[in-house]
């Protein structure tokens, strides 16, 4: 019945615009993560960007649509595109909304600054795979083993999201 | 704009002091959770702050008026959603709005309907009838009809299931966020309020012990590992921790504030490596309220 009633809210909100639902469903809010909600949306916005998925000048989801598809604070998303248009990834069209910038600066590899410098870092996260690895009395291949196997899931279930759309 | 502001106020009855000194100013459009264990004083200091219960010392006031002597005026711009539902188990839900409607001049009569429609609550059935969930989002019409500006709920959802609790909370805050809107909620389920809350304000001794942005809580409370490269000596410590534990080399520590100058800091002082560690929004509390315990 809850769900019911949250569809029929939603339709309330936005008529049958299904196109941009298909665009909420691409994110997952985790709330009980230590990572604010904000960040994570960043975070998601960003990999959306850079994989090529979305294009400069897509329209974001607005942030009221955001909110109640995903069942989060309005505030919390409004702090989010305004942030990524600060970082120069989103921009304000007036009256519109936001979209993806022409020169997203999250592709713009010297952004980004040489291969180095990103291989620096990844340390950190480096540093504490291979200490929980150790926790839990895995050898390094063991842990490494690990890695691969969920990069290979990961690549299969994007594969599979493409045939899906 | 500050909605409400209380000065060191205290609540005491006659076998138990339950507020020591509350501190909390709450600004326009905030959506602020309410933590503490139960019995803290959380239902206390709502009804302190709503003119329910007489404080003993401080000062609490909402729009400025102070809580104990609200005007009419005050009163229509607050929305009480207490801990259990309270109307007649005899009327109908549309009849026990009405009823409800009666008693304020700026009723919006078609909101209300609006609201029943779109959170599903059957109009004619009577009161008695109707679910747990049914029941709150009720309450919660009653609470909004004369369109509050501040919305006060008092656990207002711990008598539902996760997914009514959700569910509740989300409708709630739908109508609700624009900015303009002002609410103060108390939970001791902290999964509720982390989809929601901008502010986060914990109750433990009688004091509010932590108010802050949940995002800036978030970003501040870290646990930080230390490995350093011989045994770390008795006189280890580091200020303001709220949990310590060491063990040889190897040290674990929360922290209120860290920045990177402070691991920085660390790593020179101790000759260790660190690893950090995000805080969710519940081990923030159990770090905050066991270290309150202690002290």
């Amino acid at each position: 019945m809850a769900l019911v009633t949250k569809e029929l809210t939603r339709q309330a909100h936005y008529g049958s615009n299904t196109l941009m639902r298909e665009l909420t469903v691409l994110f997952q809010i985790s709330p009980s993560s230590g990572v604010p909600i904000y960040r994570q949306i960043m975070d998601q916005v960003r990999s959306l960007v850079q994989s090529g998925r979305w294009q400069t000048g897509t329209m974001v989801p607005s942030v009221r649509q955001m909110a109640v598809d995903l069942d989060i604070n309005a505030m919390t998303v409004s702090k989010a595109y305004a942030r990524l248009e600060i970082d120069g990834v989103l921009e304000r069209v007036r009256g519109t909304g936001m979209r993806v910038m022409a020169t997203p600066s999250v592709v713009n590899p010297t952004n980004l600054g040489s291969l180095n410098s990103r291989k620096e870092q990844l340390r950190p996260a480096a540093v504490e795979f291979l200490a929980q690895g150790k926790q839990f009395g895995l050898s390094l291949e063991q842990s490494l083993a690990v890695a691969t196997k969920v990069a290979q899931e990961i690549s299969e279930a994007s594969s599979q999201a493409k045939v899906l759309k | 704009m500050t909605v409400i502001e209380t000065r060191q106020l205290a609540k005491n009855f006659t076998f138990r002091d339950v507020l020591a000194s509350v501190d909390l100013t709450i600004e326009r459009g905030s959506v602020v959770g309410l933590l503490g264990t139960n019995g803290s004083g959380k239902s206390t200091l709502i009804k302190c702050l709503l003119g329910l219960l007489k404080a003993n010392k401080g000062t609490s006031k909402i729009f400025g008026e102070d809580s104990w002597a609200l005007s009419a005026h005050a009163k229509a711009r607050i929305g009480y959603v207490p801990q259990k539902p309270n109307f007649y188990p005899w009327m109908s839900a549309m009849d026990i709005v009405d009823y409800m409607g009666a008693f304020y001049e700026t009723w919006d009569r078609d909101w209300t309907r609006e609201l029943m429609k779109r959170w599903a609550l059957p109009t004619c059935d009577r009161a008695e009838a109707l679910s747990p969930g049914q029941k709150q989002r009720l309450s919660m019409v009653m609470a909004l009809g004369h369109r509050p500006e501040l919305i006060v709920l008092d656990e207002p959802v711990a008598s539902l299931d996760p997914l009514g609790r959700r569910e509740s909370l989300r409708q709630l805050i739908e109508v609700t966020q624009d900015g303009d809107h002002t609410m103060l909620y108390s939970t001791h389920i902290l999964s509720d309020l982390e989809r929601v809350a901008t502010h986060v304000a914990i109750l433990a001794g009688g004091r509010i012990i932590c108010y802050d942005e949940l995002d800036v809580l978030k970003e501040r409370f870290k646990r930080l590992r230390l490995s350093a490269a011989k045994n770390l000596p008795d006189s280890f410590s580091i200020p303001d921790a709220l949990q310590m534990t060491k063990s040889g080399k190897e040290a674990v520590v929360t922290l209120p504030n860290v920045s990177e100058d402070l691991i920085q800091r660390l790593k020179q002082q101790w000759d260790c490596e660190i690893t950090i560690e995000d805080l969710n929004l519940e081990e923030i509390f159990l770090e905050l309220s066991s270290g309150e315990g202690s002290r």
